[in-house]
């Protein structure tokens, strides 16, 4: 599997929204255990007030990223291959949303 | 008469732990039972380590959903298995299905005894364990079924072992597909937590902590493990079933080894002619828990236990065993031997002559059901023990193991097995036979994409068979040569080659040979564009299809197909692509199958079905096979480049190299087109000279009208200033020439949204450009919009859309846009015959839309559809 990152800027318009899809996102991903496995997310807040999030994924090719996307109804601005991994700290802990 | 401690913990205990911690996956089961009931049945998959519990849940599972009728069948762990196993098994309690068997019944028709067995009140579980092994026309079988199973009252739970499962196992592929589908569940059961194998192994006075660490959790591990007893744990599963068979007494060691290489069951009967004095030890194995009756049959209550007993028989006994069961199994109480089985114990046995006179047999058989992979295995192994045979016999094994691995696309196999069979018949002599083997060879060299070395190979085959009378082998031998020549695109040869075939065919009257001539002489004119070339290929269709050569119906509609798609004509392609790959699919025709399933990747690419065409370019490169995975990369490297998705250049690339090894024009202008437009897309038009330069020129002198206006558009769209060349043709010509108005209207009656947005791109107008920027973002074609919304707002256009977010936030079922158009016309009530004239499609096109609207909504009506649309807001938006 290939490490992706996926941008989905501004998809939804409240955290509860968000919470819904993130809830289809990993319905979905027990689907397609093969092909895709959610890494972590970067929820955004977006100027216009709405929230974004910007993914780590692993998946098998950018059509199984799509795919998973489609059936879980996520918006899909832009998918980048990552090409190497710096850690530099661990993710800052949870802010509650 | 067995020992307290076995009496009480072995049987109760292997079912205890195979249930513990097993609610939320019983309480799954329920749920897709009740689904069943409803007419909406599901297919389970139930996946988890060797001895983590599958068969225990999912016979516990049926037990309590008494008294539900349960069909029961198990996979064989044979090397080889034996055609549609499980079904076999479930035949012997069960008449519809054995009648089906009888026949010679295929995947296909199991299916439908199946389907046509079913009560409406009361559902059926069908339960296939062990799929992992499980024969190709069992796996057909299951893929049918799921495609089936969500309108029917049956419970389809299918088990497997995922932590055995290569990349290139053939259930991979089986579960991709199956795991697309709404009706489909995974039910993935972990090992048992610390916590359970505590409330297990407490009780018995054991270290829980050290049974849980040495057995990882694993329900049939840690069962073993407190059955065995002792006071040093076991440390391998093995250690652990062999110290409680220990327990049993040595009287019972012939009799658990003789079932031991009898998987996955093993008959009275055959056990009382291999062990008759041990037979009287049933009771107290049966006692122990360690086997399980079933009607006449007892097996192994786990695969691990049998594994393990097979594993400890010495190499001189286990040769002595199998022999015993071949002798056992070549006379049975009633009907026939089964030489599947046969072949098994005479290979185990090393017993060349015997594996000689039944793997044949069985290669035969597993052909004849659609289970070309066991076929395959069958004959290899027959020439593993061929040593000893006259060079002719070896040649005809040969001959069938290069056929087989043709029919399941392992082109390289197939191709070194009939180059080893060629030179047996040269060294014999036998002309007509050599003669046919060359043709042969050529016809696996162009599906491995070595088109030159093929007409070579053909050349030879036709100077071979000279030698003798002109008969059959020479017309299929000139038809092969005509064939190789139309792919080449030599109109002018093809006709020659069709001639003279069909010249020998008539004076032979050969209506085979004569057929595939008339087919071949029409493609060459289709593939030209002239219509008339075409209707004769129809005609050779239907005639072939009428006479029974199934081969040469799968090949025609792969030539209609071809000369529709190089048109663009999606009408055509829908005439023949689909209703070609069903009926491959029910005659295991793989070769022209696969090609017509990479070739509907790309209708659906051109049809604006963009997630459709990835989901089935995704399946074509499941399997290996040359050619048709370089179709698929062709559509997977466009879809990329065309969302703007990373890495459209290694498909590409991949293409490429096939395209090039074959040298026609039909891979290279594909490749060469694609990749411009990749590049052109990226930004990189710099790029687009060097990627079309060969097949330019070989569409130049080849006067193609399409590949040669395409490929001559990507040039000009690069800024290569050259001369239009005058036999350009279809709407890229007219893109050519400037009149993008004109290609973008054609584009859209054609069906083909992108090409129009593409056409449209090019305008220098507001509002054409407006409309190029809303398809695009509709198609979800990323990399065309920001270049369009560029142009837009380079011409100071106000409020121009940067991204496809709104696009995809108002259509979540991802309809295309054809599609929305004629959910607006369902949603008004009109028939598909009305939307057909709105929307100035043919009939068969707007049912095509309805039914994938329908797929798509997860709806069974169009009403449902409708209110489905309401409900996602697909419908308002508009």
């Amino acid at each position: 599997m290939e490490t992706y990152v996926i941008l989905r800027r501004g998809g939804w318009r409240t955290a509860d929204d968000l919470r819904d899809a993130a809830e289809r996102s990993t319905a979905e991903g027990e689907r397609m255990p093969d092909d895709v496995r959610w890494i972590r997310s970067y929820v955004t807040a977006e100027t216009d007030g709405r929230v974004g999030t910007v993914c780590v994924y692993q998946a098998s090719s950018p059509e199984a990223i799509r795919r998973h996307a489609s059936a879980a109804d996520l918006p899909v601005d832009e998918i980048v291959k990552v090409a190497d991994t710096v850690i530099v700290r661990p993710d800052p802990a949870t802010v509650a949303a | 008469m067995h020992d307290q401690r076995m009496g009480i913990d072995s049987a109760s205990t292997v079912q205890t732990a195979g249930l513990l911690e097993r609610e939320t996956a019983l309480d799954s089961l329920e749920a897709t039972l009740v689904a069943a009931r409803a007419g909406e049945g599901r297919l389970v998959l139930v996946s988890g380590e060797a001895g983590v519990g599958k068969t225990a849940l999912v016979r516990h599972f049926s037990d309590r959903s008494a008294p539900l009728r349960v069909l029961w069948g198990t996979c064989d762990a044979l090397f080889t298995p034996r055609p549609l196993g499980p079904f076999v098994e479930i035949a012997e309690g069960a008449e519809w299905l054995r009648a089906t068997l009888d026949r010679g019944g295929r995947a296909h028709d199991v299916v439908t005894s199946l389907l046509g067995d079913l009560t409406a009140d009361s559902p059926t579980i069908l339960v296939l364990e062990d799929v992992h092994w499980s024969d190709e026309a069992t796996l057909d079988v299951l893929l049918l079924l799921g495609r089936r199973v969500a309108s029917v009252p049956l419970l389809v739970l299918a088990t497997y072992r995922n932590d055995e499962l290569a990349s290139d196992h053939p259930l991979r592929r089986v579960l991709g597909e199956l795991g697309r589908s709404r009706a489909t569940v995974r039910l993935a059961l972990e090992p048992l937590s610390q916590d359970a194998v505590v409330s297990l192994a407490a009780p018995h006075g054991l270290d829980a902590a050290a049974v849980y660490a040495v057995t990882g959790g694993n329900p049939f591990f840690v069962s073993e493990v407190i059955a065995a007893g002792g006071d040093v744990l076991p440390e391998t599963v093995r250690d652990a079933v062999l110290a409680r068979v220990a327990l049993l007494g040595p009287r019972t060691t012939a009799l658990l080894e003789a079932i031991a290489t009898l998987p996955p069951r093993a008959e009275l009967w055959v056990l009382e002619a291999m062990v008759p004095e041990s037979l009287v030890e049933l009771e107290r194995c049966l006692g122990s828990g360690i086997l399980t009756e079933e009607l006449h049959a007892v097996r192994f209550r786990h695969e691990l236990a049998r594994i393990a007993i097979e594993q400890s028989i010495a190499p001189n006994r286990r040769v002595d065993i199998h022999r015993r069961a071949f002798a056992a199994l070549e006379s049975p109480p009633a009907g026939e031997p089964d030489p599947t089985r046969l072949a098994h114990h005479a290979e185990a046995a090393l017993d060349a002559e015997a594996v000689l006179r039944y793997a044949p047999a069985a290669a035969a058989r597993a052909s004849s059901l659609g289970a070309h992979r066991e076929a395959a295995a069958q004959y290899a192994r027959a020439l593993r023990f061929a040593d000893g045979l006259p060079m002719s016999a070896r040649a005809d094994l040969l001959v069938g193991h290069s056929f087989e691995c043709m029919v399941t696309t392992r082109d390289e196999d197939a191709l070194a097995s009939t180059e080893r069979a060629i030179e047996c018949y040269r060294q014999l002599d036998d002309r007509l036979k050599h003669g046919r083997a060359l043709t042969w060879r050529a016809q696996v060299q162009m599906n491995c994409g070595l088109a030159p070395a093929a007409r070579q190979t053909a050349l030879d085959a036709t100077a071979v068979l000279k030698q003798v009378a002109p008969g059959h082998e020479l017309a299929i031998a000139f038809c092969v040569l005509a064939g190789i020549a139309l792919l080449s695109e030599e109109a002018g040869e093809t006709v020659t080659w069709a001639t003279r075939a069909s010249d020998l065919a008539a004076r032979l009257d050969d209506s085979e040979a004569s057929l595939n001539a008339l087919a071949l002489s029409g493609a060459a004119a289709g593939l030209r564009g002239a219509l008339e070339g075409t209707a004769q290929l129809e005609r050779a269709l239907a005639l072939a299809r009428e006479s029974g050569y199934e081969n040469q119906v799968g090949r025609d509609h792969v030539l209609l197909a071809m000369a529709a798609s190089r048109e663009r004509s999606l009408a055509r392609m829908e005439r023949y692509v689909q209703p070609g790959i069903d009926f491959c699919d029910e005659r295991d025709l793989d070769v022209w199958g696969r090609i017509l399933l990479a070739t509907r990747s790309w209708l659906e690419l051109e049809r604006g079905d963009w997630q459709a065409a990835a989901d089935t370019a995704t399946l074509v490169l499941s399997q290996d096979c040359t050619l048709s995975c370089t179709q698929a990369r062709i559509v997977l490297g466009l879809l990329r480049a065309r969302r703007g998705d990373p890495d459209p250049w290694t498909p590409l690339a991949d293409a490429a190299d096939v395209a090039e090894r074959t040298g026609l024009l039909w891979w290279t202008s594909q490749v060469a087109a694609a990749q411009a437009e990749a590049a052109w897309l990226e930004g990189k038009p710099a790029a687009v000279a060097g990627a079309t330069a060969a097949a330019f020129a070989r569409a130049l002198e080849l006067r193609s009208p399409w590949p040669l206006a395409e490929l001559a558009y990507w040039r000009r769209r690069a800024g290569i200033e050259e001369e239009i060349p005058p036999d350009a043709g279809g709407p890229f010509a007219f893109q050519l020439n400037g009149d993008w108005r004109r290609a973008a209207e054609l584009w859209r009656e054609a069906g083909c949204p992108y090409e129009e947005c593409l056409a449209l791109s090019e305008a220098d107008e507001e509002d054409a450009l407006r409309r190029a920027l809303d398809g695009s973002l509709r198609l979800g074609a990323g990399a065309l919009a920001r270049i369009v919304s560029r142009r837009l707002r380079d011409r100071g256009a106000r409020g121009v859309r940067r991204g496809p977010r709104r696009a995809t936030r108002a259509n979540p079922a991802s309809l295309t846009a054809r599609e929305l158009d004629v959910l607006a016309l369902l949603s008004d009530g009109m028939r598909n015959a009305e939307i057909a004239e709105r929307l100035f499609l043919s009939r068969r096109t707007v049912d095509h839309h309805v039914s994938s609207v329908l797929r798509k909504l997860g709806a069974r009506s169009r009403g449902g559809a409708v209110a489905a649309a309401k409900r996602l807001g697909v419908l308002e938006d508009r």
